[in-house]
């Protein structure tokens, strides 16, 4: 197969799962919405209605942060039973074991597309004014795009190796959840070296910092952070790929064997 | 005639829970050629499945060496490859093809020709799972016939569908089988190996017990395990 042809595969593949999932729901593609703003209201319930939340604009704050977050959450997720949903397929044919992954992590981004729509479009209807800044959003998906690629390929491949690492990457993305300022900021840290390390370690807590900085304050996130990021992304990206590389016949025994 | 695929001195063994190295086969030697018809039979367990996984490039042997010809293509013909229920005939046919190594203007092609081989009219757009498995074994075989691949290997049963659906296949699938490609096909009806295999392969006890003409290891498969159960 070349590589166009498994990016045809792959984007095949992805729409054609959307098409399905849509046509098992009676709301069928409006839960691409409806299911992040879902997450969102119990988040607003909890924390501004019950628990009384200090944080200045505390909603839009929430949206920026649950509706990014919830795109690489749910790609890593799906994307660690990936290769075990394909087991019948691993079978029958000597397809690349990156492809259920990828598949599955590009349903994630036509879902955000439709989700960055409308929170862009909420963003602006009120009152935050669109400016040049606002280009800085390209990079900044393009990078977790990257990250979700990275982690999703070896999610899917600790799966592969052990079926427990999915019951811990679970744990791991709600841990993430409460460890990348979601629904409190990260800036309210009064110890800045330990704001640093969590930053360092923690990509996905500076990514929500930077989307809310463009968005929300209207200024430039810290391009060394996002530096910082964009390197940690490809490192993942590298390993999985070369994992990969390695490990495809190993891969077909270890999930068709199970 | 040099062969598309040799297999040399070919052994698998496998991770079990009870044996870390059990023993699927040893010591396999099997060339397969341009226009051959290889029969692969054995008992449940004797390994045929994964030894056509080596063949089709799924699996890395354990130990010995699988030598492609240059350039050849070698895949599973397998019956619905893919399919996902919710989705209709036509996009799992596409799906299909494309899994299957087509670019996508061919797949839309071929989506075309397996909508006039399956015969199921106004379904094929609608979804798969409103299907009778006789409908849903039709659009698998039709989309499996865009199988393009030199070397086909075949590990389920091709007899689907009503009898006629079944005469159509059979001359569809020998239509296909031409001189440049090879087959290679697990089966147990004595009927389908005598009439499409030049040769058959008799795979028992981790090793091949007999290769060669198809009759002659057709009695020898018989004549050892009636020996074995003292019948």
């Amino acid at each position: 197969m070349t590589f166009s042809q498994i990016i045809t595969l792959v984007d095949t593949l992805a729409r054609f799962h959307l098409k399905g999932e849509a046509r098992q729901y009676l709301l069928g593609y409006l839960w691409w919405i409806m299911e992040p703003l879902l997450y969102v209201a119990v988040f607003y319930i909890v924390f501004e209605k019950l628990l009384q939340n200090r944080q200045p604009e505390f909603l839009y704050f929430l949206m920026v942060g649950k509706l990014t977050f919830i795109w690489f959450s749910k790609s890593i997720n799906q994307a660690a039973n990936s290769l075990e949903a394909n087991k019948g397929l691993m079978a029958q044919l000597n397809l690349r074991k990156e492809i259920p992954a990828l598949a599955v992590i590009q349903q994630g981004f036509y879902r955000q597309f439709v989700v960055f729509g409308f929170l862009l479009c909420f963003l602006v209807l009120n009152g935050y004014a669109v400016t040049a800044v606002w280009w800085w959003l390209i990079p900044l998906i393009l990078i977790q795009a990257l990250l979700t690629i990275g982690a999703g390929l070896l999610a899917a491949l600790l799966v592969c190796v052990q079926l427990d690492f999915r019951l811990l990457i679970q744990l791991g993305t709600v841990f993430l959840l409460f460890m990348s300022g979601i629904f409190w900021d990260l800036n309210a840290i009064a110890d800045e070296g330990v704001r640093h390390w969590l930053m360092v370690l923690n990509p996905l807590a500076t990514l929500i910092d930077a989307y809310r900085q463009v968005l929300m304050l209207g200024a430039a996130p810290n391009v060394d952070s996002l530096g910082w990021v964009l390197a940690e992304s490809l490192l993942l990206l590298f390993l999985a790929l070369f994992a990969y590389h390695h490990l495809q016949y190993w891969i077909a025994r270890k999930v068709v064997s199970r | 005639m040099t062969p598309l695929v040799r297999l040399e001195a070919v052994s698998m063994r496998f991770a079990t829970e009870s044996n870390p190295e059990h023993a699927v086969f040893g010591d396999i030697n099997l060339s397969i050629s341009a226009g051959e018809r290889v029969a692969l039979i054995g008992r449940n367990g004797s390994g045929k499945s994964t030894l056509l996984r080596v063949m089709a490039r799924i699996f890395a042997p354990s130990a010995g060496a699988v030598h492609w010809a240059p350039g050849v293509s070698v895949s599973m013909l397998s019956l619905g490859l893919g399919f996902r229920p919710d989705l209709t005939g036509r996009d799992n046919a596409m799906l299909s093809c494309l899994l299957l190594g087509l670019t996508r203007k061919e797949a839309k092609a071929s989506v075309e020709q397996i909508a006039a081989f399956c015969e199921i009219g106004t379904f094929f757009d609608e979804p798969v799972r409103t299907y009778s498995a006789g409908m849903r074994a039709r659009l698998g075989f039709g989309s499996a016939l865009m199988n393009r691949s030199q070397v086909i290997l075949i590990d389920e049963t091709l007899s689907v569908g009503d009898t006629f659906f079944r005469d159509k296949a059979r001359a569809a699938l020998q239509k296909e089988l031409t001189e440049d490609r090879a087959v290679v096909l697990v089966t147990h009806a004595e009927a389908q190996i005598k009439s499409l295999c030049t040769s058959a392969v008799f795979l028992g006890e981790g090793a091949v017990i007999s290769a060669g003409d198809p009759r002659a290891v057709l009695s020898e498969y018989a004549a050892h395990y009636s020996e074995a159960t003292g019948s």
